[in-house]
């Protein structure tokens, strides 16, 4: 092996200065990029700190003052008596909601099909691979239909429901637990005399805490910023959720949309823009707490590390 | 192996276990498959004679040709571009991991936090030249009015760049992870037979994360082919007009809320299916990316590591 090592040195050090040019352009261009990624960003949250006409006249990427927040949300609230309030509610409940109900069935079912052996296991499986492989809106019209049959229709349940069902954390679920217990763990234990239940709570949830974990983040970041499917669903103002409650911002005030006229209401940029940020900011501090988890979740089942 | 005693309850449980689940399989998963091919025949204004027309009705309104070519134009740049500079990023961070790389990580996600309504704020602000972050870069290329940029012929490349920003950061730490898990020793064989970066890249590397390459391809191409929020605030909220009925979805949103057409809204939900079902199809059946045996190697490798 030592060997080998010497005699490549020669050819190691050949290329040392075109790889040394190839590296300053490698990492030029990934700097570059990191900027361009976090400039949008810096803007949103800077955007609010400052007043309309400082948004023009001062530097982008300045910051104004503390107040400015104030200011924003103060004005914010004068918009259709302080709905942007229920929005914000409706967006930490309906979210709260579907990250519990979503971690929950998910975990069970992937630990039903990890450790049982009953029948329509694997026909589950693939449905579940399906659905998860899926884009989420592919079904928003005939899930209107449903949902208009059951009378759901402008009701946060509707929404709830449809988020709930979490094919990619039953699968998840499904890849941790077959991969963290062994099979004869539960078959010792059903000899001792445990339930099925037991087997559930006495060997699997123990076991479960980094599981969770990535399953509610999974959730969140994939429910706390949809659009499309509450759209569909939710009709009156006050079940909005703060992505609709933006949209509806963008046309029904004259901030950023020349098309409509002046109205009474206070929301200029500033306000828009703290809007956008109360839906981005908490997903970016779960991507940046949280970015290991993004990896292995998205890789689970195949990636041997 | 001989049943163990009380399998029967026992499966019960189980099956109640799983049932909440499964429940909302069918229900939101399964049902509305069903619901909308039991839609399309119905009766309606549309379809006056009802029956399986639905589909070529829907086929010949006339924003179909537009929305196609809108959706396969935007998508001409944004599949290629998320996969080769994901794929491309992925692997200049892989040549070198220093201390700043975990730092560089944390910026590339950043803009995945700014998606549907909020990139279209964010997106309307960069391009309005007024209070642009890249003012400068605008005023150099002489665009002094975001009407220059906004215009509907425009469309196609502003919501792939739109889309990619929010979805690359998440991919470029994800095939990072990929590219992590090929072994050291490939690597460094590899090197010690003189290999370039170049050749260790496009010969070793991109070969061993085939199957992640394929598996972002196919939900690119399928979160692609249903691009709405963007259009559509776009079009609602920002510059009236700009696209309406831009893309498939919103020809479908149109055709059931505007028109009460239920059964071409849903015909033309299934024909979208049927691209997106083939690549989860190959995806499942043709990698080895779900599959039992890869799931059951990898138990002895990396334990409690999830």
């Amino acid at each position: 092996m030592s060997t080998t090592i010497k005699s490549s040195k020669k050819l190691k050090s050949a290329t040392r200065q075109e790889s040394r040019v190839g590296m300053f352009f490698v990492n030029s261009w990934l700097i570059f990029f990191a900027v361009i990624s976090i400039i949008p960003m810096a803007w949103l949250l800077l955007a609010s700190s400052k007043t309309d006409p400082e948004l023009s006249s001062r530097n982008p990427l300045a910051f104004g003052s503390f107040k400015g927040y104030i200011n924003a949300w103060n004005n914010l609230t004068f918009f259709d008596n302080g709905v942007i309030g229920r929005w914000v509610i409706n967006s930490v409940l309906y979210n709260a909601a579907i990250v519990v109900i979503a971690t929950i069935t998910a975990s069970l079912a992937g630990f039903v099909i990890s450790a049982s052996r009953i029948r329509f296991k694997k026909t589950f499986l693939i449905s579940t691979l399906i659905m998860m492989l899926l884009p989420p809106v592919a079904l928003v019209i005939p899930l209107f239909v449903l949902m208009d049959k059951v009378s759901l229709i402008d009701n946060p349940l509707s929404v709830i429901l449809i988020s709930s069902l979490y094919p990619f954390g039953a699968f998840l679920s499904y890849i941790y637990y077959s991969t963290t217990i062994p099979p004869e763990l539960y078959e010792s234990a059903r000899l001792d005399g445990c339930s099925d239940w037991q087997l559930y709570t006495r060997i699997a949830f123990p076991l479960s805490g980094a599981l969770l974990g990535l399953l509610a983040f999974f959730a969140f970041i994939g429910n706390w910023a949809n659009y499309f499917m509450p759209y569909v669903m939710l009709y009156s103002g006050e079940n909005y959720t703060l992505p609709l409650g933006l949209g509806f911002l963008f046309s029904s005030t004259p901030a950023i949309n020349p098309g409509v006229g002046a109205t009474s209401v206070p929301i200029y940029k500033p306000e828009i823009a703290l809007a956008g940020a109360l839906i981005a900011f908490p997903i970016m501090v779960m991507f940046l707490i949280s970015q290991k988890r993004l990896i292995r979740g998205m890789l689970a089942g195949s990636i041997k590390e | 192996m001989s049943k163990p005693r009380g399998y029967k309850q026992r499966n019960l449980l189980m099956m109640t276990m799983l049932a909440p689940y499964i429940f909302l399989l069918i229900v939101f998963g399964i049902l509305p498959l069903f619901m909308a091919v039991l839609e399309v025949p119905k009766i309606s204004i549309a379809n006056p004679d009802g029956g399986w027309d639905a589909f070529k009705i829907v086929l010949q309104d006339f924003r179909f040709p537009t929305a196609l070519k809108n959706v396969l134009g935007f998508m001409a740049y944004f599949v290629p571009m998320m996969i080769i500079i994901v794929i491309a990023m992925a692997l200049m961070l892989d040549v070198k991991t220093n201390k700043w790389s975990k730092y560089l990580r944390l910026a590339y996600i950043v803009p995945a936090s700014i998606s549907g309504a909020v990139a279209v704020l964010v997106w309307w602000a960069i391009f309005e030249p007024t209070i642009s972050p890249i003012k400068s870069v605008l005023h150099f290329f002489g665009i002094n009015s975001a009407r220059q940029i906004w215009q509907t012929e425009n469309l196609v490349y502003l919501i792939a760049i739109m889309t990619f920003f929010s979805m690359a950061g998440n991919w470029i730490l994800i095939q990072y992870g990929s590219l992590q898990s090929i072994s050291t020793e490939i690597i460094e064989a590899a090197r010690v037979d003189g290999c370039s970066a170049f050749q260790l890249a496009f010969r070793i590397k991109l070969p061993l994360i085939r199957k992640y390459i394929i598996y972002m391809a196919v939900l690119v191409f399928a979160g692609g082919l249903q691009i709405f929020v963007e259009p559509q605030l776009l079009n609602t909220g920002v510059y009236t007009g700009i696209a309406s009925s831009w893309s498939f979805d919103q020809l479908s949103y149109e055709l059931a809320f505007k028109s009460g057409d239920f059964g071409g809204a849903s015909a033309l939900s299934i024909i979208l299916l049927v691209p997106s079902l083939i690549g989860a199809l190959v995806v499942i059946f043709k990698t080895d990316m779900f599959d039992d045996k890869t799931i059951r190697d990898k138990k002895s490798s990396d334990k409690a590591d999830l």
